[in-house]
Parts: structure tokens; C-alpha cells; sequence
């Protein structure tokens, strides 16, 4: 059980070292155009609670409901590829395939987008409480609406840390040999 | 991930010795980007990582890091 493990560990630090499509992530400016495409396709899941939330149940919101979360696949998943690589693994791999400066520059990226998070959560808290007082006690969540809500949460939680290190990550030092 | 004001000489260290940027990191245990960072000053190393690249460059700390600029060679300043 050990050996792949340790084979699959191996395998993902290599992966994340190799540079795939170098020049789409060459520069801050494109490495933070891939963050915002992150950043948009998680606006997307948001949307999509929002969408179940005023919609459901009805087949144009079933309609809407796949359509926004078909756009956020096609978006999130080369964008979150790209910037893994881009950051080389330092959100993804774990501590011990990083060096001290991957640590301190995760360290960083994770205090950051803990932040970020708690402004997420409070402002979810404010909603839903300005939701009960105005809908009144005996108002409930459509199904549909807090599968997307949970949804977009756990995603943002989940993937803020590597926007954060894309967003702030310098250009790397240029290979001289 | 400012270094600041931390100045070192591994560059020059690497030039003298013929001692590529990859070769260095693999010696050091670090990714070869920390290499470049720590040449540009924007990285400040832990004290364990500078004194193994004292260490391996085989010259006291003091050569290789300094809290101050290193005076230009052949500017006849003590360095």
C-alpha cells in the first residue's frame, strides 16, 4: 500500500514541475488573468445558488442550473491546472515535498484566503439572517439551492489558497542554463 | 517575500566554481526557483539554509551573505 502511495506522491511532484503550455502563465499579468478565470468560474457557482434559489423547482432552473455549472467546469478545471503548475504544487503537494520558501510562501497564501473565507461565511451569515427576518421563520431552502450553496462553498474554501499564490507569485527567475 | 536588505554573493560563487542553478538546488534540497529568488534578494534564507550554502560553496557565512551591499570587484574596498 506504501509503495503507491509513494510511487503517486512522486509521480504528482514530477508532474507539477514540468511546464505545460509555459506561455500562457509566463507573466504576473497572465498568471493573474488565470486567477480572475478561477475567480469567475467560482462568480459562476455562485450564480448557479442564486438560480436554484429563485427558480426551483422548474425545469428552467434545472436548464440553468446545468448550464451555469457545465460553464464553471469548462472554466475552473484547465484554469486550476494551469495555475497548479504555475505555482509549482506549492498549495497542492504536501509540506514535505516543498523547500522553506514554498512553506512560508503557503503559510502566507493560506492566512490570506482564510481571511477571504471568514468575509465569504459572514456575508453568507448576514444573508440568511436578513433572509429569515424578511421570509419570516416557517421559510425553507429549496433542496436545490443549498446542494449549490454547499457547493460553492466547499469550492471556495477549497480553492482560494491557490488563487491567492497565483495572484501574488513574482515571475520566477529566468532559467539560465 | 522581500530579503530585506539581506545581500549575497551566490551568483559569483556559482560562476567562479562553474556551478549551474539546478545543480545548487539539488545539493541544497531546495527547488531551483529558490535558488534564483535568493539571488535576486527576494528571498532571505533561514539561517540553516544559508550556512549549508556557506557550507557547500566551502567559505565562512560572512562571504557569501551580508547586511550590506558587497563593494564592486577591483574597487580595491575589503570583501
Amino acid at each position: 500500500m506504501s509503495t503507491w502511495k509513494e510511487s503517486w506522491r512522486q509521480t504528482r511532484v514530477e508532474v507539477l514541475q514540468r511546464d505545460y503550455l509555459p506561455g500562457w502563465y509566463a507573466t504576473r499579468g497572465r498568471r493573474r488573468l488565470i486567477a480572475s478565470a478561477v475567480v469567475l468560474s467560482l462568480a459562476l457557482l455562485w450564480a448557479d445558488v442564486a438560480v436554484s434559489w429563485a427558480g426551483a423547482p422548474s425545469d428552467g432552473a434545472d436548464l440553468s442550473d446545468f448550464a451555469l455549472l457545465a460553464l464553471t467546469l469548462i472554466i475552473y478545471l484547465p484554469a486550476v491546472s494551469l495555475l497548479n503548475i504555475a505555482t509549482r504544487g506549492v498549495v497542492e503537494l504536501s509540506e514535505r515535498d516543498l523547500d522553506e520558501r514554498q512553506v512560508g510562501e503557503r503559510l502566507r497564501t493560506v492566512a490570506i484566503a482564510h481571511r477571504l473565507t471568514t468575509g465569504i461565511l459572514a456575508a453568507v451569515f448576514v444573508m440568511a439572517l436578513a433572509l429569515g427576518v424578511a421570509l419570516g421563520r416557517e421559510y425553507s431552502i429549496p433542496g436545490d439551492a443549498f446542494f449549490a450553496l454547499a457547493l460553492a462553498l466547499a469550492l471556495t474554501h477549497f480553492v482560494l489558497p491557490l488563487v491567492v499564490s497565483g495572484w501574488r507569485l513574482p515571475d520566477p527567475p529566468g532559467d539560465e542554463d | 517575500m522581500s530579503a530585506e536588505d539581506v545581500y549575497n554573493r551566490i551568483s559569483v560563487l556559482r560562476a567562479e566554481r562553474g556551478i549551474s542553478r539546478k545543480d545548487l538546488a539539488t545539493a541544497l534540497g531546495v527547488h531551483y526557483q529558490t535558488i534564483g529568488y535568493l539571488e535576486r534578494g527576494e528571498y532571505s534564507p533561514s539561517l540553516f539554509l544559508a550556512m549549508r550554502i556557506a557550507e557547500y560553496f566551502e567559505v565562512p557565512l560572512e562571504v557569501v551573505f551580508s547586511l550590506k551591499p558587497f563593494p564592486r570587484l577591483g574597487s580595491g574596498q575589503a570583501g
